[in-house]
């Protein structure tokens, strides 16, 4: 038994949020008063390295089309690399800061993987519509990281990163199994649920 | 108290993931996946998450003989498509389905079910077709990952404990990374390659198969759930060690490993009697343990620590020798459990595969035996020990052949009245025609067939054969 899939992206929405709003108020305060308790500078790394390894149950689970279960695998494995990464810089073992480049892979992959395994229009139901949008908007937004390598302390761009957690988790969180999108849905998707 | 509270917050939101879904998916079948029924059904019907179109074959059900027993598909309301079968006696029954989604992909699948007798996995289901060279690659591969983590791992805690130069750290984690990484990639291809036999799809197709009968409905499906989240665990605890410098770590590691390595010998061919499950993941742990050694002392010691180089053969020797000892039992028992005559090791072609592999083991063994002279004696200078570098690398190459042999091995099918030797034994009227030897219920994809009598005969379903692919585009 594999609960509903609406129920398990709340939950992860719920982890996105933890990474945004850690974000931001890293943004609104500065690293340097951020990071004078140790553990914080931890927590975004390790929660998405977390999250990564949390999608390995995901893959495995749900094997109802072999596309759905890679979309899942990519997705597990460049968190999990991005989130070791950006561990292993805060702790001090790789030193050569291009290595935040891993976030940006990250982004286009998971991006990438949710666009292509959407084979749905925008306005098929309300799942189709928040694919395509999570889709363009880890595409699109891959600039951010890739900006915030190169300045890792502009405020901007902190501020940034974390509103793009930040709508991730707004985006899973509205997620039905069954449900229209600005009041449309396509009849051929059936009854919505509720 | 505020850190419990959000670390709390944080891991549980960690504890279940997230699920995304698109075009339609099989949500309810009748019968279901691998069901016994004791009353012959007069319809197969599939029910799915979003409306579908039906197809002239979107259903066809085959008799474990291969005879076509059901009638057309057609719609049974905007979601669901049945067929309707002919009169069907007591055996095991494959359903064959494609639907045309909304997205404009075909959805295939695949289950079985049984009439009065337990139904094969979808794995031997009617049409699947046993290993192909490509797998054996794969589980050559797949064997070579363990042997790099379990064997790194396993050197790093028995071989040279304590701390190490940077240098030969960095590079034994590297070596054991990869083969943890290596261990997850290759297992997700295995089994992808495992469904695509099953399913008969070309990959285009196979994209939109559903896995989800072959996941849960086989010994194999369920060896690669365990399998990929064991050694999902096993790469951040090795990393995890890496970040930490804490190399007590590497222990739950290792053991984990260890542990889910028999997954392979409880989904594979000796899956039929304890003593040959333990016999079999012995027989691979030791191998894993020995060749990844080996690869340890040529890629990381002799280069990196020549320092080391006394300590750490001494230290690999005690390890091969207990490695070798288990690895020669276990194989001579399992020999013996499926060969019971001697005469088939030249007279079946699992026997000559085993002679190749014994006669490349007796090879590493004599390999390993001069080096043993050489480097265990006290009065060798350094200069002669760091030449051995390339003998050990010679060494690791036999090791390795000997896991491809072993590949092959495991994917062939030991004679048939060797004991224990063929699973899924599930129902009486599917008879194995694999030549291949998979322990498949099956006959190879793609192929005409007839029974004995030249009775009973059909078209084997679409498959990933050119003429088959020809079948496809038309029904579709």
């Amino acid at each position: 038994m594999t609960p509903p899939p609406e129920h398990v992206h709340w939950l992860f929405a719920t982890g996105f949020l933890i990474l945004g709003l850690a974000l931001l108020a890293e943004a609104i305060v500065g690293s340097e008063i951020w990071r004078k308790r140790t553990w914080r500078a931890y927590l975004f790394p390790a929660t998405f390295f977390g999250l990564g390894l949390c999608l390995w149950p995901v893959m495995t689970f749900f094997t109802n089309s072999t596309i759905h279960m890679l979309a899942h695998g990519a997705w597990a494995e460049t968190m999990m690399l991005a989130g070791a990464v950006e561990l292993a810089l805060v702790r001090g073992k790789l030193q050569n800061p291009r290595w935040r480049l891993a976030m940006v892979l990250a982004f286009l992959v998971g991006g990438g993987a949710f666009l292509v395994h959407e084979q749905n229009g925008w306005l098929f139901q309300r799942s189709s519509f928040l694919h395509h949008l999570l889709g363009w908007l880890l595409v699109v937004s891959a600039i951010v990281p890739l900006a915030r390598s190169f300045r890792p302390r502009s405020l901007a761009l902190g501020g940034a990163f974390a509103l793009v957690f930040v709508t991730m988790a707004v985006a899973l969180y509205s997620d039905r199994d069954r449900a229209p999108v600005f009041g449309h849905i396509s009849p051929e998707a059936g009854i919505p649920r509720r | 108290m505020k850190r419990a509270l959000l670390l709390g917050f944080a891991g549980l939101a960690l504890v279940v993931p997230a699920v995304a879904h698109a075009h339609a998916a099989l949500v309810k079948t009748v019968p279901s996946f691998r069901e016994r029924v004791e009353t012959a059904p007069n319809v197969v019907r599939l029910a799915f998450d979003e409306s579908v179109t039906p197809l002239g074959s979107s259903i066809v059900v085959y008799s474990a003989r291969g005879r076509v027993v059901s009638r057309p598909a057609h719609a049974a309301g905007p979601r669901a498509v049945e067929a309707s079968l002919r009169r069907v006696g007591a055996g095991a029954y494959t359903v064959r389905w494609h639907v045309l989604s909304r997205d404009g992909h075909v959805g295939s699948g695949v289950y079985t079910f049984g009439v009065r007798v337990a139904a094969p996995p979808p794995t031997a289901a009617f049409g699947a077709s046993g290993p192909t060279p490509t797998e054996h690659l794969v589980r050559w591969a797949y064997f070579l990952a363990l042997a790099l983590l379990l064997g790194g791992l396993s050197f790093r805690l028995l071989v040279l404990r304590g701390p190490l130069p940077a240098a030969v750290e960095q590079r034994f984690f590297l070596v054991a990374g990869v083969g943890a990484v290596s261990v997850v990639q290759v297992g997700v291809l295995a089994f992808i390659l495992r469904a695509e036999d099953a399913l008969q799809l070309p990959f285009g197709r196979l994209l939109y198969g559903d896995l989800s009968p072959i996941a849960g409905g086989t010994r194999f499906g369920t060896a690669f759930i365990a399998m990929t989240l064991g050694y999902a665990l096993v790469t951040a605890l090795v990393y995890l060690s890496w970040l930490t410098d804490r190399t007590e770590l590497l222990w739950p590691a290792f053991l984990l490993g260890l542990g889910f390595a028999s997954g392979l010998s409880l989904s594979g061919h000796s899956a039929s009697s304890l003593g040959a499950e333990l016999a079999d993941w012995v027989h691979l742990s030791a191998a894993a343990l020995w060749i990844g050694g080996l690869v340890q002392l040529a890629l990381v010691v002799w280069p990196l620590a020549p320092e080391l180089r006394r300590r750490a053969f001494a230290g690999f020797s005690r390890l091969a020798t207990g490695s070798i000892a288990a690895l020669l039992l276990a194989g001579i028992y399992l020999a013996i459990v499926r060969l019971p005559r001697v005469s088939d090791l030249w007279s079946t072609h699992y026997g000559h595969v085993l002679l190749v592999k014994i006669s490349l083991v007796g090879c590493a063994l004599a390999w390993g035996g001069v080096h043993h002279r050489v480097a265990g004696r006290q009065e060798v200078a350094d200069t002669a020990l760091g030449r051995l570098r390339r003998s050990l690398v010679g060494e690791s190459l036999v090791g390795m052949a000997v896991l491809l042999v072993a590949a092959v091995l495991v994917d062939s099918k030991p004679p048939p009245n060797a004991t224990g030797s063929v699973p899924n034994a599930a129902s009486t009227r599917v008879r194995s025609k694999n030549s291949t030897g998979s322990g498949h219920l099956a006959v190879p994809g793609g192929r005409a067939r007839e029974d004995a009598h030249g009775r009973d005969s059909a078209p084997l379903p679409p498959s990933r054969s050119p003429t088959a692919r020809v079948t496809l585009v038309r029904h579709v």
